[in-house]
């Protein structure tokens, strides 16, 4: 589900089953790294907008997490704060979407679980390869959630 | 000099009647096909979709076919991939479902499940439907997977707006 009222309307009545939250971390940097944080950033929003397609009925799509690149000790503080609220109220799951690899680095210090994967050049694709390669990428994504689930159980 | 000379009076009837008629066919011609048209719509293609499967090619095993249409939501308008799962029933008869669970929408996958093959399974509840759609009883979803309408047309599937089947 993502965060827009009908789904949250949705989400009202059936948050029992809905175990999940999904948090893209989104990068910004100026300077230097500003086009890469932006392909990464484009690249976690169209990941995880296409896994709600597949997912939504157990996920709920929180609205990207955006942090300044050059300050993430900042970023990882707040986004514990978030983590904190996420699995105070019914989550189960809190799984972070990013292509920003420095918080794979940092992952034992959240609860959650950071899934990463490289930001692949999709500006240089033509229409067709782009959507295929999306598609791979989700469905790997998919499996990671559902391995994930799984072991719960 | 032939027996039936026109007359002034009758010549500019004639050309009157002549004229005067197609002025009123011409006003009148598009006001029928405006009253005429709905009823044309109605038997014309509709909204079906063209998709990128042969009628040929549809086995008795579900494929996956995407499609492609333009959606158009208040301030966005976007080109949106559709999909169905296409097969021929014992009876040669083409099926095509919806992907989306009637549970709450998760996208529903052919023969995923090791434990329960041949089936339509949902990864996110383990909801269950049979081959034709049916939902499995006991599974959290209450009600069989929404029917694509088609239709072919020169060898190619062509799809409609996928109907909900009601509860079993």
């Amino acid at each position: 589900m993502r965060w827009i009222p009908d789904d949250i309307a949705m989400f009202n009545k059936s948050s029992e089953y809905v175990d999940t939250a999904v948090v893209p971390l989104l990068p910004v940097a100026f300077g230097e790294g500003m086009k890469e944080s932006a392909a990464m950033t484009d690249f976690a929003s169209i990941l995880t907008s296409q896994l709600e397609r597949q997912l939504q009925g157990r996920i709920l799509l929180i609205p990207g997490h955006t942090y300044l690149k050059s300050k993430p000790e900042e970023a990882v503080s707040q986004l514990e704060k978030w983590e904190a609220e996420l699995l105070d109220r019914q989550f189960k799951h809190v799984f972070y979407v990013t292509c920003d690899y420095d918080w794979k680095q940092r992952e034992g210090e959240l609860k959650g679980t950071v899934l990463w994967l490289p930001s692949l050049p999709l500006e240089q694709m033509n229409e067709a390869s782009k959507v295929s390669v999306m598609e791979d990428q989700v469905r790997q994504l998919m499996n990671l959630f559902i391995q994930k689930w799984r072991e719960e159980e | 000099m032939s027996k039936n000379r026109v007359s002034r009076r009758q010549f500019l009837n004639y050309t009157l009647m002549g004229v005067g008629g197609f002025m009123a066919a011409g006003m009148m011609m598009p006001m029928v096909r405006f009253a005429v048209d709905p009823v044309l719509k109605a038997g014309a293609e509709g909204d079906f979709i063209a998709t990128k499967v042969k009628v040929a090619d549809i086995t008795n095993e579900p494929q996956r076919v995407d499609f492609n249409f333009d959606q158009k939501d208040a301030w966005y308008e976007s080109e949106v991939t559709g999909t169905a799962w296409v097969y021929k029933n014992e009876n040669g008869e083409i099926i095509a479902l919806s992907p989306v669970c009637k549970h709450l929408g998760c996208t529903v996958d052919w023969n995923a499940d090791k434990k329960n093959p041949n089936m339509f399974f949902c990864p996110c509840h383990y909801g269950l439907y049979e081959k034709d759609g049916t939902n499995v009883p006991g599974t959290p979803p209450l009600a069989p997977l929404d029917v694509y309408p088609h239709q072919e047309k020169d060898g190619i599937l062509y799809l409609g707006k996928a109907q909900p089947r009601g509860g079993a």
